[in-house]
């Protein structure tokens, strides 16, 4: 029976790489033959194995961390970079949509009239359900902190509390902005207007889908007892992605909202 | 080094323990204990046989996957022609 002398966390090979790797693939073609053919079986078969390869490597991570104590300092320190370079690697993917946005809206070519928001779009007020959308996730901001803090506290009942306030902060603006989407006098073909409202707010949409999902792991996880006082990474790092998620929205709002109204 | 590892799993163990809920044991240690027995099997395996059997469903929608997208490829490669 061989142990290691160093502090490092050398994984059991997996399969969930490849399992991945070949889910993208089944997207990819799923959508081509989507748009193309009309047909949906490729497509759900990657969302399905795509689904089945994230559920099964992060459980796994669990195992690792929680249940198999791999998760040293060091090993610690490495995820928290990791975590931070995904983010930055996001802000450069919203980075390129609001490129794309004040090129078309600093500068209005003629055929929108010279002006912004273009000749025949109708904007959704910024004071209406936008103002109220800013204000739900800062207000979940507060109660991510409460939770953090709670969590670091030892206080079991109020983390759970403050998470599920998060949460469901989170869900009120998901189904807020989805009302927003259907009330809207504009859609995604009206033009560069509505190319790059939609877009842009609708991968931050995702994001607060994707966030909220992973709040809710977290939310089953202290459940469960995995989280200790001082070992809580897998809740810091969805602190992290929500914060990243609350700032996009507010440059999204001043721009596009407020500023391009 | 390796006290880290042991320091670590004394932390570990040491779960924040002021549950109010009678719902919710602390299952950590029976699961710290499943997933450290020494019997060689892999971490994505090491939870059962619901493991094993989630295993291969992902792995054959996954394979399968591929064998059709390839066969549509293929198909679409060579559009048939109008009459």
């Amino acid at each position: 029976m061989t142990h290691q002398t160093h502090a490092y966390h050398m994984v059991n090979p997996s399969p969930w790489p490849l399992t991945g790797a070949l889910s993208a693939l089944l997207m990819t073609s799923g959508l081509t033959m989507w748009f193309h053919f009309n047909s949906g079986t490729l497509l759900t078969l990657g969302l399905l194995t795509n689904s089945l390869t994230m559920y099964q490597w992060w459980r796994d991570v669990v195992r690792e961390s929680t249940f198999q104590g791999h998760h040293t300092a060091v090993v610690q320190t490495g995820l928290r970079y990791g975590m931070i370079l995904f983010i930055m690697s996001e802000v450069f993917f919203f980075a390129g949509f609001f490129w794309a946005f004040y090129h078309s809206s600093l500068a209005p070519t003629p055929n929108l009239g010279g002006y912004w928001p273009p000749a025949g779009i109708n904007p959704l007020n910024p004071m209406e359900v936008p103002l109220l959308n800013t204000l739900v996730l800062l207000a979940s901001g507060v109660s991510i902190t409460w939770a953090h803090h709670s969590l670091m506290e030892g206080n079991r009942k109020h983390s759970l509390q403050a998470l599920l306030i998060t949460i469901s902060l989170g869900i009120y603006f998901t189904l807020l902005q989805t009302s927003e989407y259907f009330e809207a006098s504009f859609t995604i073909s009206d033009g560069i207007y509505g190319s790059t409202f939609f877009v842009a707010t609708g991968f931050h949409g995702l994001h607060v889908m994707i966030g909220s999902t992973f709040l809710t792991i977290c939310f089953l996880r202290q459940l469960k007892f995995h989280f200790t006082s001082k070992h809580h990474f897998g809740f810091e790092a969805a602190a992290w992605y929500w914060h990243f998620v609350d700032v996009v929205w507010l440059f999204l709002y001043i721009s596009i909202y407020w500023w391009g109204s | 080094m390796l006290r880290s590892l042991l320091v670590l799993r004394q932390i570990a163990q040491r779960t924040i323990s002021t549950a109010s809920r009678r719902h919710f044991e602390n299952k950590v240690p029976e699961k710290q204990k499943l997933f450290q027995e020494d019997n060689g099997i892999p971490v994505h395996l090491k939870g059962g046989v619901g493991d094993a059997l989630l295993y291969k469903a992902t792995m054959i929608l996954t394979v399968g996957g591929t064998a059709y997208a390839i066969y549509q490829l293929a198909m679409a490669s060579f559009p048939k022609k109008q009459a």
